[in-house]
Order: C-alpha cells, then structure tokens, then sequence
C-alpha cells in the first residue's frame, strides 16, 4: 500500500513538472526511453549567414537564373484588366488634374493662356469629329472609374464577389461607361 | 577504400567521354547561325526577355531569425481604409449634383476640388507603394512620397488660383465640354 502511493506520489510530482507524463503508461516511464528531456551541451552555428564566403557563389548563380514569364503570359480576364484599367483611368485623370493646377500657377510665367474662355474658344475650333472623339475619349476614363468605383464599393459591403458576379459586373460596367461615355459626348 | 578511388576515377572517365564526343554539337553550330542568338543553351528556344529580372538576394541575419511583424498604427491600417472609401463614396453625388442641377456655388466646387485632390493623393499613394517597393528604391520611394505630399499643396494652390480667378471646376467643364456647339455662346 504505502509503496502504491510513494509510486502515485512520484508520478504526480514527475507529471508536474512534464505534464506529457501524464499519457504516458508508468512502466515506460520507469524506463529512460519516455520523455528525455534533451540536453544540448553544445551550440548548434548556422552555416547560412551573409558574410560567410559559401553563400557568395550561390547569391551570385541566382542573379543569372531565368525568370518565369509571368505578365507576358497571364491570360487576360475581365479581372485583372478591369482593376489595372481602373487605376490607369485614375491615375490619368488625377494627373491632368494635377498638371492643369500646377500649369495655372505657373502661367504668368511662362506666358501660358490657360483661362476657360481660351480653352473652350480653342476646342471649338478643331473638327467636330475630333471634339467628339476627344470627349469620348475623356469621358470613357471618368465614367469607367466612377462605375468600376461603385463596383468597389460594392465589394466593400461583401456582396457580388463571386467569381460569377465579379465577371457580369466587370462587363456590365465596361458596357455601361462606354454608352454614358457616347451619350456625355453627344450632350 | 576501394570506392573512394573508383569515384573520381568514374568522374574523369565521364568528362573525357564529353570532352571528345559532344552530344549537341550539329545544334551549337546552328545556334551561332540562326537569329535566336540570344538561346542559352540547346534545348531553351524563346529568347531571355526579364521583366522585373531578380535583384542580388542577400540574408539578412540568420536562417533561424523570426519573421519581424510590423507595428500595428490605425491611421495607416483600418481609418485609413476607411478614409478611403468615405471620400471615394462623397465624391459619386458631388460630381452629379452641380451638372444636374445647373447651379453654381463656389463653396460646393471648392469641397469638390478638395475631394478630388484627397481621393488622387490617396490613389497616389498607392501607385507609388504598389511600384516602388522599398526594398529595392528606397530613396526614389521615400522622393516620390514627398513629391505626393508636396503637389497637395502645390495642386491645392493652384485650383484656389482658378477658382477665384475663373469660373471653377464644374462651370470650367461644362464650358469646354459644350464649346462646339455653342460657339457664339462662349462668353469671357
């Protein structure tokens, strides 16, 4: 009795301080195969540091490796175009904004004539055919990235981003900008 | 040992069979002759075209080093997503309200003005985060996010000037956007 409970005892305080001693069946404890705590007496290095000279050549041999074509072979989707369209659409017009507002201040300077009567006299005067074309041409990129915008946000509520949605209403704005923009140039 | 020398002795037996007999050489000859002579070897025939080629790759630290997890700041993380998608939502009615409505407020085009420069600074931003990483430029980086920052400012200025000085952004438009047909119409 009192040697079962000096085993129960003992295996209790060993289950403390491993507490895996606990699904371990108690003959196998006894043995010195269960749970060896590991000891390392001597540090391991690591050979793969960046000043060390064996690194040198394999840093070296990756620079010539070939690169996987990755732009030029990705198979154009409704995606991936759609996304870079819309930022292309909004950096283009962002920079004009940007370069009318820096070019106004800089007007007197150079001797630039850049008031809305000048700009609208001078439009007016190139053919009708290319007003049009340049209005189409200007309004496709501010109705594409206001409807692809919405589309945004549309996604920002989680809904319509299935693969499904996401393809009908990728093609749905590219229609829709390219009537608006046609029906804005007629105005 | 006996295998420690019938090794090498494999290894120089191989290089004296390559050496003297070549498997590829009626295609060597070729390859100096055609046009793709920018082949590497036999056997790749599309040419080396490297967008985006690989950089010198180096280790920083040690293999065993942990992953360094960046602070978390709320104004680069979640307000500023927010921020975005408040602007970007504003800037939908107040582009169609003052061409609908055929009305014209300076107070409107200014906020309109500054949406516009708000929205392109945060798009922007990303452009510049997205192409110019900093681990490969990082003082083209860190120049572009001044240049960014600046032409606020600079942008800002300049759109005041106009607008005080002309009609605005929105009459300015619909001015040139119907000059054709209005031409003796344009007023001064």
């Amino acid at each position: 009795m009192l040697s079962q409970r000096i085993a129960q005892q003992t295996l209790r305080r060993l289950a403390l301080q491993n507490p895996a001693a606990r699904f371990v069946a108690p003959a196998a404890l006894a043995s010195r195969n269960a749970l060896v705590n590991q000891r390392r007496l001597a540090a391991t290095t690591s050979s793969m540091q960046e000043n060390q000279p064996n690194t040198e050549i394999l840093a070296k041999q990756r620079l010539a490796r070939p690169v996987s074509p990755h732009l030029s072979i990705y198979r154009p989707q409704i995606t991936w175009y759609g996304s870079i369209i819309n930022r292309i659409t909004g950096s283009l017009m962002s920079g004009t904004f940007y370069l009318f507002g820096a070019a106004y201040l800089a007007a007197p300077v150079f001797g630039w004539h850049l008031e809305t009567a000048t700009i609208a006299a001078a439009f007016a005067s190139w053919p009708v055919i290319l007003q049009f074309l340049t209005k189409v041409v200007f309004g496709w990129q501010f109705t594409y990235h206001t409807f692809n915008g919405v589309r945004h946000l549309m996604w920002d509520t989680a809904s319509g981003i299935t693969n499904k949605a996401v393809n009908q209403t990728g093609w749905f704005v590219m229609g829709l900008s390219t009537v608006s923009a046609v029906a804005l140039a007629l105005l | 040992m006996a295998s420690s020398t019938l090794l090498p002795v494999l290894r120089s037996a191989l290089a004296a069979r390559t050496l003297t007999t070549p498997a590829f050489s009626a295609p060597s000859t070729l390859l100096r002759q055609s046009p793709l002579f920018l082949q590497r070897s036999a056997f790749q025939t599309s040419a080396k075209r490297a967008i985006l080629p690989p950089l010198s790759q180096s280790i920083k630290g040690t293999v065993n080093d942990a992953a360094t997890v960046p602070e978390a700041e709320y104004t680069h993380g979640s307000y500023h997503w927010t921020m975005e998608r408040l602007v970007s939502a504003a800037l939908v009615p107040m582009t169609v309200a003052p061409f609908a409505a055929g009305s014209l407020n300076p107070v409107l085009d200014g906020a309109f003005i500054g949406f516009i420069i708000i929205h392109s600074y945060i798009g922007f931003q990303s452009c510049i985060t997205d192409y110019f990483p900093k681990w490969r430029v990082p003082k083209w980086r860190k120049a572009l996010d001044w240049m960014n920052f600046l032409a606020v400012g600079l942008v800002g200025w300049g759109w005041y000037e106009f607008e005080t000085n002309d009609v605005g952004l929105t009459e300015g438009v619909r001015r040139i956007w119907k000059a054709g047909s209005q031409v003796d119409k344009v007023v001064a």
